[in-house]
């Protein structure tokens, strides 16, 4: 197997602020492979914007890398300085953002914001780059792409312009997408067109695709791999089929029991109580516990480690320590059925 | 489809023109007269006490100034339209022949000041921008904030007091020397101390402005899509930034004319510069309503064409602005 085309190593993340450092991503290992899409799914707060955020190195000044390290395609850029940065962006790895009314520059024309994204990593005539932008438009999916080269975005509906935002960072063939939350924004029929279409383009580009959502419809749709965050960790990591099938962590029982449309046969909906730890000064322990309805006394004092479950599948609980009581997850989903069930 | 509608705006713009241009002379004419004193005394000066009553009311017969205000308005308003502006009381000859020397010389300070301000506000703002809260920045907006509330006619006093008193650099007033008219050295010799008073005291208030404005743009997602396609930081703020708030700056551009006008008049009567802002502070201060009403409406005239010229400007970069048109697919 070849190199992981993302690499991150014990990484964390801290912002320096006026109430002190907030530890937004504490210690990361993840690993991503060429063709492979990863989802990273967790509440609103969990680091997993900043986690993308801080390789492609967008994160504000007072943000800093604690620990631990990064690479893109076998290439180290912890330390990257924002001229080195410039030829990583776009060219090895590039972003697709929340929200695609704003990503846009309103006032110039997509045509030439796409091949902007072009000229800045490749030394193409005016010309080439126009043809390859449309060639862009045609992967996305825009019909019409000549017609519509040179109109300004707010001619286009909120998924064609996510589709031109995706035409911008494909532009140059990057080995990896980060979709932070690219549908959120979008309603459910356009939603599942731009799922589509990530998949359509991995297929087409073979490109490792990290997509962030807190939407498990969305992610069972599209992920490969699944990894759960909490609290600037990642708590359990796994196939989709693991995670959906055979969920460890409670944190991951209590999203999926938490999903309207799986939990509807059991009849009611169980939000997770309470709100997750201020990262100001993260709990020593497992940073669930307090929530954890089957928190052990060891997770208020030491953190968990990443316990296997299969060759693939880790999960960060001392439930699954030896010594730990048996613990029967609250819901299953019936092999085949897409249903939850309570146990 | 687009030339029909700009021409339509053009119609549009031109009725509203003449519609401003009404009500700002009616406002003139009727405060001009709200003001206490004798047009009379602008007109003979030291002689109107020795003139007898009788006299006096001839005068005043002669020039109209007995018949009610209404009629006066309406008499102005009918010779307005033939081209006629009257005459000026304390120039004695018509107001047109009175300005029409004086409006060249305002303009070339003018347009010159506003060029410069606004180009070097710009420039500067972006400097400012790309240097975020750091040293440099900060210093420039600490000059900037001295400048701004140093007063204009002060720092005209000090400058001529050290470049043209002591230093003999530059002269201390004037347009120009006497019968140097069309000597370019002369005329920019005679340019140098006012027009830097002008740019002095107007660049920071805009400079200051357009920067916060940048830094609202550069806070915008855009910017991080722009940044992860590989664009630099320079590059955004010129390219991406600097494009959208142009119709912000195209805006304070249009309604700043008169803050800047404003400027001149100081200016002008720091420098002695034959110019019509002087020229209106004059003719306020004597009852010279006629030349004060022409003044006015020219100052007015190029308000309303630059505000019109902004507005067209700004449709172009950013065609949302435009009065939504029908896009066929």
């Amino acid at each position: 197997m070849s190199e992981p085309v993302l690499e991150l190593k014990d990484l964390a993340v801290s912002f320096r602020t006026p109430k002190g450092e907030v530890e937004a991503v504490r210690g990361v290992d993840l690993a991503v492979n060429e063709g492979e899409i990863l989802c990273l799914v967790g509440e609103s707060g969990c680091g997993k914007t900043v986690l993308c955020q801080s390789v492609m190195h967008l994160l504000p000044k007072y943000s800093f890398v604690k620990h631990g390290s990064m690479s893109v395609c076998g290439e180290d850029i912890t330390h990257y300085s924002e001229r080195q940065m410039r030829h990583i962006r776009g060219r090895n790895c590039s972003m697709v953002f929340q929200d695609p009314l704003t990503t846009l520059n309103p006032t110039i024309p997509i045509g030439k914001q796409i091949m902007e994204a072009i000229r800045k990593q490749e030394k193409v005539s005016r010309e080439e780059a126009s043809d390859r932008a449309m060639e862009l438009l045609d992967l996305v999916g825009i019909e019409g792409a000549a017609h519509r080269f040179s109109l300004q975005p707010h001619f286009f509906s909120g998924g064609m312009r996510q589709r031109c935002v995706l035409a911008i960072a494909l532009a140059s063939n990057p080995k990896l997408l980060f979709a932070d939350e690219a549908t959120t924004a979008l309603d459910v029929t356009v939603e599942a067109k731009i799922l589509d279409l990530l998949r359509e383009i991995r297929q087409k580009t073979g490109i490792a695709i990290v997509f962030i959502s807190h939407d498990l419809g969305a992610v069972a749709r599209i992920a490969d791999r699944v990894a759960v965050m909490y609290a600037g960790r990642i708590v359990e990591i796994g196939t989709a089929d693991e995670i959906f099938y055979d969920p460890r962590h409670p944190y991951t029982w209590g999203l999926l029991s938490s999903l309207p449309a799986l939990a509807a046969e059991s009849g009611e909906l169980r939000p997770i109580p309470g709100m997750p730890p201020s990262l100001l000064d993260p709990p020593p322990g497992d940073a669930f516990a307090e929530r954890n309805e089957y928190a052990l006394a060891i997770d208020y004092e030491k953190m968990p480690p990443m316990f296997p479950v299969s060759d693939t599948h880790f999960a960060a609980t001392w439930l699954l320590d030896p010594r730990a009581p048996r613990v029967e997850p609250p819901i299953r989903l019936k092999a085949g059925s897409g249903k939850w069930t309570k146990t | 489809m687009r030339i029909t509608s700009l021409s339509k705006r053009i119609i549009r713009r031109i009725g509203l023109l003449i519609l401003v241009m009404f009500i700002l002379s009616l406002v003139v004419f009727f405060l001009a007269r709200l003001a206490p004193g004798d047009p009379l005394q602008s007109f003979y000066g030291d002689q109107l006490d020795s003139m007898t009553q009788e006299e006096i009311d001839a005068a005043r017969v002669r020039l109209g100034l007995n018949d009610g205000l209404v009629q006066q308005y309406i008499r102005w308003f009918t010779n307005a339209l033939h081209g006629e502006f009257g005459i000026s009381l304390k120039h004695k000859q018509p107001v047109m022949n009175v300005v029409k020397p004086l409006i060249g010389n305002t303009l070339l300070l003018g347009v010159l000041a506003y060029a410069a301000v606004f180009g070097l506000a710009t420039v500067l703002a972006v400097f400012c921008v790309l240097h975020e809260d750091r040293f440099l920045d900060r210093l420039i907006c600490r000059i900037g904030t001295v400048f701004y509330y140093t007063p204009g006619f002060w720092l005209g006093v000090v400058l001529v007091l050290i470049f043209a008193v002591n230093l003999g650099w530059f002269p201390s007033s004037g347009a120009y020397d006497i019968g140097m008219k069309n000597d370019l050295g002369n005329r920019v010799s005679h340019l140098v101390l006012p027009l830097f008073v002008m740019i002095a005291s107007h660049l920071w208030y805009y400079a200051y402005m357009i920067r916060n404005k940048l830094l609202d743009e550069v806070r915008k997602d855009y910017v991080l899509l722009a940044k992860s396609k590989g664009c630099t930081r320079r590059q955004i703020v010129w390219k991406h930034c600097l494009r959208n708030v142009a119709p912000t700056i195209v805006s304070i551009m249009a309604i700043s004319i008169p803050h800047v006008t404003g400027g001149t008049v100081v200016v002008e009567s720091v420098f002695s510069y034959p110019g019509i802002g002087n020229l209106a502070v004059e003719a306020a201060k004597y009852h010279d309503y006629n030349l004060l009403m022409v003044d006015v409406l020219i100052t007015g005239f190029a308000v309303f064409v630059s505000s019109f010229i902004a507005q067209t400007i700004n449709e172009e970069i950013d065609p949302r602005m435009k009065e939504m048109e029908t896009i066929q697919w």
